[in-house]
């Protein structure tokens, strides 16, 4: 598991030098990258449910990017595009239009719904953590000079 | 140009680059008022989708501009958001007068990419990484990491040629596909599908189709469709790409 959260650390930084983050965040992608894999694979696997396993994850992924956010006074998006790129359906959508074109359509209903409900989850996630308001993470930001 | 014209650029411009460079769509319309209410503009309304900007607004109270602008989805750019973000919390605080804010704005829109080399084997640790968190083996990775390499000096070279962006994905997987199958053949990597999919992580739009979904929640209706059509058809054009080398792969003999 610590080599899996090490990768996930390396796919997320990977990707932010790829999304053009300033050099410095590289790190603080790659802290929020990992936190939310490790979150995902400890829900996946006492749960079992993967669909829950990304809401989790993406409400965790949303907390940390906002704290540092706040903290490193840049828009809350650098962290959470990079944090959530782990998670988000990609391979999904991709196995979707493949099952299309190789005329596989129950294959392909079955993986569409998988990559929508996990879609629906990652923002369901997102968005309950946006609906907390910005003074708690300032709280977060004394705290955390303290 | 008069003032009202000036801040109107700029309110213009700042949505702009923010749109172009991958904002959320009620970032750039928060950012936009925030400015405008700055600079005391008693009017304004502002209607953004994923591609454009529309904003009629007047200063002072007799004179409307109003504009529409067209804005291509281009690759994200972060640093540009934060630079942006930066400026328009510094304008708030007063710090800059229009022109030397508009000025900013064309440093900040034009703001470098990471240097190639960075980003090439950056794509390629990306999809090593993306490959073993798929469930990929070492080996797997390995042949992951060579075929994302590959893979993003292809789509920088075909970048600077204008290609469309449907064929740059079909030909970009098409072009990781067949050095997957030569790097399995010559014994790298376990799982041809394992590889594949990480190798073509680059490409497959899964920011995209999370990006469409969070719109519709946010009542962005045409914003969202507009992302999920964008997912789709990239999704499509890299199983078109990777399906064809794949038949042709098993009419030539191979599994």
């Amino acid at each position: 598991m610590l080599i899996q959260v090490l990768m996930a650390a390396l796919a997320t930084v990977s990707f932010s030098v790829l999304f053009n983050v300033p050099a410095r965040e590289y790190v603080f992608c790659g802290i929020t990258g990992a936190i939310g894999w490790l979150f995902y694979l400890i829900t996946c696997s006492m749960l079992g449910s993967i669909a829950f396993a990304n809401f989790i994850a993406a409400i965790i992924i949303t907390v940390v990017s906002r704290l540092f956010a706040v903290n490193r006074r840049v828009p809350v998006t650098i962290f959470l595009i990079a944090g959530i790129f782990p998670l988000v359906p990609g391979a999904g959508i991709y196995y979707t239009t493949s099952h299309i074109f190789n005329n596989e359509v129950n294959l392909a209903a079955a993986k569409g719904i998988e990559t929508i409900s996990i879609a629906i989850c990652i923002a369901f996630g997102i968005m309950v953590v946006f609906l907390i308001p910005q003074k708690l993470f300032m709280i977060g930001k004394r705290k955390g000079k303290a | 140009m008069n003032d009202s014209e000036k801040i109107f650029r700029l309110v213009m411009l700042t949505g702009e680059i923010l749109l172009k460079n991958g904002a959320e769509i009620f970032r750039v319309q928060e950012t936009m008022l925030i400015i405008a209410q700055y600079y005391k503009v008693q009017e304004i309304d502002i209607f953004t989708i994923s591609n454009g900007i529309f904003v009629t607004m007047s200063v002072d109270g007799k004179t409307i501009t109003s504009k529409s602008k067209h804005i291509p989805i281009a690759p994200v750019h972060l640093g540009r958001i934060a630079a942006v973000n930066n400026l328009s919390r510094e304008i708030v605080a007063g710090k800059y007068e229009v022109d030397e804010a508009i000025a900013e704005l064309h440093k900040i829109s034009v703001m470098p990419y990471s240097p190639n080399s960075l980003r090439i084997i950056f794509a390629g640790l990306g999809s090593g990484s993306f490959c073993y968190l798929l469930g990929g083996s070492a080996f797997d990775s390995l042949a992951a990491l060579i075929a994302g390499m590959f893979l993003y000096i292809f789509i920088l070279c075909l970048a600077k040629t204008k290609t469309p962006k449907v064929l740059m994905n079909v030909f970009g997987s098409a072009v990781v596909t067949v050095i997957s199958i030569l790097l399995y053949s010559l014994g790298i990597g376990d799982e041809l599908d394992h590889i594949m999919i990480g190798a073509i992580i680059c490409l497959v739009p899964g920011v995209a189709i999370t990006t469409s979904i969070r719109d519709f929640f946010n009542e962005d209706y045409l914003a969202g469709t507009i992302h999920l059509v964008d997912a789709i058809l990239v999704a499509a054009s890299i199983a078109v790409g990777v399906g064809v080398i794949f038949k042709v792969w098993r009419l030539l003999g191979g599994i």
